[in-house]
């Protein structure tokens, strides 16, 4: 078993293999029931905010041209990649301290896996989500465009990966960061056309919430899952622009911090 | 050979700069090598920038070898998973399939003699046990270079002489850079030396050389 010199490629699959399987297996071990609960609370926080919400605007007798149910569902399931990785990115420096003993472990990988557990967790939910849809018989379950459903998730992880990163190294350093994001990311629930389409407002409050890329986001989504919705608020460049400024602005402070986040 | 180029370390105090290597360039030759020192002259630092987890402020250390992680007091273990499940993670990490990874585990689990501890998380365990796994792991792995800070004076009389003739017949394959304040230790188990005293590095063909110019330091 001798330790050969091995390429910087498998070097970094297996690591990221390894703290995959090991984040995945801290959370099923958690407690006695935390297999349940690893998949169960993320499926729970959707469906009782969905579930509050449609029979909400089921007693005000509200007409909606699509069905509610699927696009509250759709939205906040996919609301809550950019929520969950935002979270866990920003906790996996300080978590995985001790880990940075073993040299072949960066920092970076890290929170790669962090974003690829979230990720997979979310997945399991989505599934959990159509297979319930399916069995009751939900009307347009099936999304108008799937194949454009899915390049908006591989963007949107991209984007949270994004914001992750930078927030992750900005939050080892100064930890208000990390509480500012949590107060924000409630606030971004709210105003990010999570729960209503753009197209139900009035055009000057528009005009303000298309300032913040997520609603660029969850228009997109919406507008290729929805028959009856289309992507005419969403602007490309914009949401392009929020991608790889973040994106760049991280690398280059990871790169920069590297080594002092290892030898911390 | 390990090579310090115009490598210096420092650390920032409320006094100014705080140097632990200044300006060092040597050439250390292959050989099992004993770091002595005084307490907070830098000895775990310079271990943990040979093991590629701290950097020098300035210069380079070049070497071709491989370094194991540097074995110190239970650190690198995650503390609400168990010790297979600790063993497992530094299998993946290090790319080893399924059937060397069982080895493995059999290995560390025989040798740190932790019995059921061994499925208990690792904050269960006491700092000798985590030491002790710590070690058992190690010696599955067959580096250049293992880079041991203190551990073997970790464990129950017992053990402490099982993992000296465990790492007697180890350095048979491999070299060793050990740290310890215990001079019988550092005698028998090392041929070389290295001295860390204000901010320089001394090498010492004989630890016995070694061992008498820290004596003096430390009179």
């Amino acid at each position: 078993m001798k330790i050969e010199k091995r390429k910087p490629l498998f070097v970094f699959i297996s690591v990221i293999r390894a703290l995959f399987l090991r984040e995945f297996e801290m959370r099923l071990t958690q407690g006695k029931s935390g297999f349940i609960w690893t998949f169960l609370e993320p499926f729970l926080q959707v469906f009782i905010f969905v579930y509050m919400r449609v029979v909400i605007k089921e007693h005000t007798g509200a007409v909606s041209l699509y069905n509610y149910a699927v696009f509250m569902t759709s939205g906040f399931v996919f609301f809550n990649i950019f929520r969950r990785v935002l979270r866990s990115s920003m906790g996996a420096f300080s978590a995985n301290r001790g880990l940075f003993n073993y040299k072949q472990v960066k920092p970076i990988d890290t929170i790669i896996s962090r974003v690829l557990v979230e990720v997979f967790l979310i997945s399991c939910v989505a599934v959990i989500f159509l297979l319930i849809g399916f069995f009751t018989g939900v009307d347009n379950l099936i999304p108008k465009d799937i194949l454009m459903v899915f390049l908006s998730i591989v963007w949107f992880i991209i984007f949270s990966f994004s914001i992750g990163l930078l927030m992750g190294v900005g939050n080892f350093f100064y930890m208000s960061i990390g509480k500012f994001m949590n107060v924000l990311s409630f606030i971004l629930l709210i105003f990010s056309a999570v729960f209503f389409s753009l197209s139900s407002i009035p055009p000057p409050a528009q005009e303000i919430l298309l300032y913040n890329p997520l609603v660029h986001f969850m228009e997109m989504v919406h507008g290729f899952y929805i028959n009856e919705l289309d992507d005419r608020y969403v602007d490309y460049i914009y949401m392009l622009y929020w991608t790889v400024m973040p994106l760049f602005m991280g690398l280059w402070l990871y790169v920069r911090l590297e080594k002092r986040i290892i030898s911390q | 050979m390990i090579k310090l180029d115009r490598v210096t370390k420092y650390f920032n105090t409320k006094n100014g700069r705080k140097y632990l290597l200044k300006d060092v360039s040597i050439e250390i030759p292959d050989g099992n090598i004993g770091i002595l020192g005084r307490n907070g002259a830098g000895k775990s630092t310079l271990m943990r920038m040979l093991g590629g987890i701290e950097f020098p402020n300035s210069g380079k250390i070049i070497s071709e070898h491989s370094f194991s992680w540097p074995l110190g007091l239970g650190g690198g273990f995650v503390g609400n998973m168990s010790g297979r499940a600790n063993v497992k993670f530094v299998c993946n990490l290090y790319g080893k399939n399924k059937k060397e990874t069982l080895d493995i585990i059999k290995f560390v689990k025989e040798f740190s003699e932790l019995g059921d501890y061994f499925e208990m998380p690792i904050k269960t365990y006491s700092s000798g046990m985590k030491g002790r796994l710590g070690f058992g792991l190690s010696l599955a792995f067959d580096f250049d270079y293992m880079i041991i800070d203190e551990t073997l004076s970790v464990g129950d009389a017992k053990f402490r002489k099982k993992a000296k003739d465990a790492l007697r017949k180890k350095i048979e394959s491999c070299n060793v850079i050990l740290v310890s304040h215990d001079m019988k230790t550092l005698e028998e188990m090392c041929h070389t030396g290295l001295l860390v005293h204000n901010g320089e590095l001394k090498f010492f063909d004989d630890i016995k050389d070694g061992i008498e110019v820290y004596k003096e330091i430390n009179k």
